[in-house]
């Protein structure tokens, strides 16, 4: 390679790397490097308690005939840490940490390039549709089968603190929340069905 | 005109100059022994599913996935491209067919990471600083020195100072760029208030320490002394201000001639690292071994080699 090539590729790469930076754009391998960019202040602080057995267990979910099952990590043939996303957080449609940093305060100018309007989000997903395309592809259950899951539900307790009583060191003052996401099957997604979201 | 040549001379000094091509050459093997660690730790829950397993749909699968249709995993194949991965990365070590390698290497890890963030949505960005390495490495000479490469393949001009420079530098100035970024992306999203004592280095710590739970007492059950730091807001500014005195400044080490200096800066980015992982579980504990790039090998290999001959008792070999 001539050195006049390499100067050509190196001012590429700049522009291209920089470019990932001014646009926001986080798409391995290229980044803006947002992790743990993220923070609005708050009194509180609200965390989920893990309750492992629960997990082992797996979400409840609903079949078309009727009969009720849980589906665990081993059934899907997933990590748990990565279940265990799926069974506190997706469901509850709440969404990773990527889409929090791409949506938080976007800026005029990323807004016009990606052609979204003032309330609109960067990442928007329907995490209940995705959960029931996820689960029944992979355990290949069909809309028309019986067995075809039409409800899911999984609980998780959350302990809110605020943050005043944590500094002091006080655990005794916490609130404790438990939430249930149940969601259902909707028979309009069956036009998606065959596509999944690609 | 006069402002023209003096970025010119700036950038060729900066780019051009510095490292020879035995350094390049034991750059590419000291990364890759650094990978092998970096990939299984990387990889690892991936290697604890059953290979004849269910294939699981992604419920969000990475944007490349996403464009090359990808949906669903096959367990098997993830294992298979882990021992290619592997396989690879020892040929880019021993620098057989080294360009081959890499490009073999930074296909698995697409793949790999592809599967591993597509399960439940959840971007890692570990890899980003490995795979601008490689993907240097691609491009330049790595492969004809040190490795089996030249020995086949006679190359009588060797590798010039400027081609192994270049590659070294925009390494470099990636990983400072890396960092400075880091600062650039926290004040865009959250404002300064994000290195504030009571801001989110506060919360992280409290956030990682009482997710495990608490005893009958009313005691953390992980992370105590997480917890216990959180609950010094003056400390914790004191450490968000060196967060953004160390990351703003990183750049700065590109002109930092002293390797004693360079030496002391690195161990203080290193600190950080593990400091993060045990407090806050934050997981980019092995990353440091790209510091590598930092540094002149020639000196540490030889170094290393005498101590290995030493310690195995036989002489070292003459030069040449």
């Amino acid at each position: 390679m001539k050195r006049r090539t390499v100067n050509i590729i190196l001012v590429l790469y700049l522009i291209v790397v920089w470019a990932a930076v001014i646009f926001r754009i986080d798409r391995f391998p290229i980044t803006w490097v947002p992790m743990y960019s993220v923070y609005k202040p708050s009194e509180t602080i609200s965390t989920s308690v893990r309750d492992k057995a629960a997990l082992r267990k797996g979400l409840r979910v609903t079949h078309r005939d009727g009969s009720i099952s849980y589906v665990s990590y081993k059934d899907l043939n997933i990590p748990k840490p990565n279940f265990r996303r799926l069974y506190g957080s997706r469901i509850f449609g709440h969404d990773p940490p990527k889409h929090k940093q791409g949506n938080t305060a976007l800026g005029s100018v990323n807004r016009w390039v990606r052609g979204l309007d003032d309330n609109e989000r960067n990442f928007s997903v329907d995490w209940e549709w995705r959960m029931f395309w996820t689960l029944n592809k992979t355990l290949q259950f069909e809309p028309a089968d019986p067995k075809f899951i039409i409800r899911m539900e999984s609980a998780n307790q959350k302990r809110v603190y605020r943050k005043a009583d944590l500094l002091k060191g006080d655990t005794s003052k916490v609130e404790i929340q438990t939430n249930q996401a149940v969601i259902d099957w909707q028979d309009q997604w069956i036009k998606r069905w065959k596509h999944g979201f690609l | 005109m006069a402002f023209c040549k003096s970025t010119s001379r700036t950038w060729n000094q900066f780019f051009f100059t510095g490292f020879s091509g035995e350094s390049l050459g034991l750059l590419r093997m000291y990364i890759g022994i650094g990978l092998l660690l970096f990939h299984t730790y990387q990889f690892a829950t991936v290697l604890t599913l059953n290979p004849m397993g269910a294939m699981y749909y992604f419920i969000e699968p990475i944007w490349y996935f996403k464009l090359l249709g990808i949906q669903y995993h096959v367990p098997a194949l993830s294992f298979v491209m882990y021992a290619i991965l592997m396989g690879a990365t020892i040929t880019m070590i021993l620098g057989k067919n080294t360009r081959t390698s890499i490009v073999v290497i930074i296909l698995c890890i697409f793949y790999l990471k592809g599967v591993r963030d597509s399960f439940s949505g959840d971007v890692h960005h570990r890899y980003i600083i490995p795979m601008q390495i490689l993907f240097l490495f691609v491009l330049s000479k790595c492969g004809q020195v040190h490795s089996r490469d030249a020995r086949q393949r006679r190359n009588p001009g060797g590798v010039q100072e400027w081609e192994a420079s270049w590659p070294i530098k925009t390494m470099q100035l990636y990983v400072a760029l890396f960092y400075f970024w880091s600062v650039i992306a926290k004040v865009r999203v959250s404002g300064w208030v994000w290195f504030a004592g009571e801001g989110r280095i506060q919360e992280v710590l409290i956030h990682r320490s009482v997710r495990g739970g608490f005893n009958d007492k009313g005691e953390i059950l992980t992370n105590w002394l997480g917890f216990e730091l959180a609950q010094h807001p003056e400390l914790i500014h004191l450490f968000g201000i060196l967060v953004l005195a160390f990351e703003l400044g990183f750049p700065l080490l590109l002109f930092i001639k002293s390797v004693k200096l360079r030496l002391a800066f690195i161990l203080g980015v290193t600190t950080f690292h593990i400091a993060t992982f045990v407090l806050m579980h934050v997981n980019f504990i092995l990353i440091p071994f790209v510091y590598l790039i930092f540094f002149d090998l020639v000196s540490i290999h030889a170094w290393l080699k005498a101590r290995a001959h030493q310690i195995l008792g036989r002489r070292p070999a003459p030069e040449g």
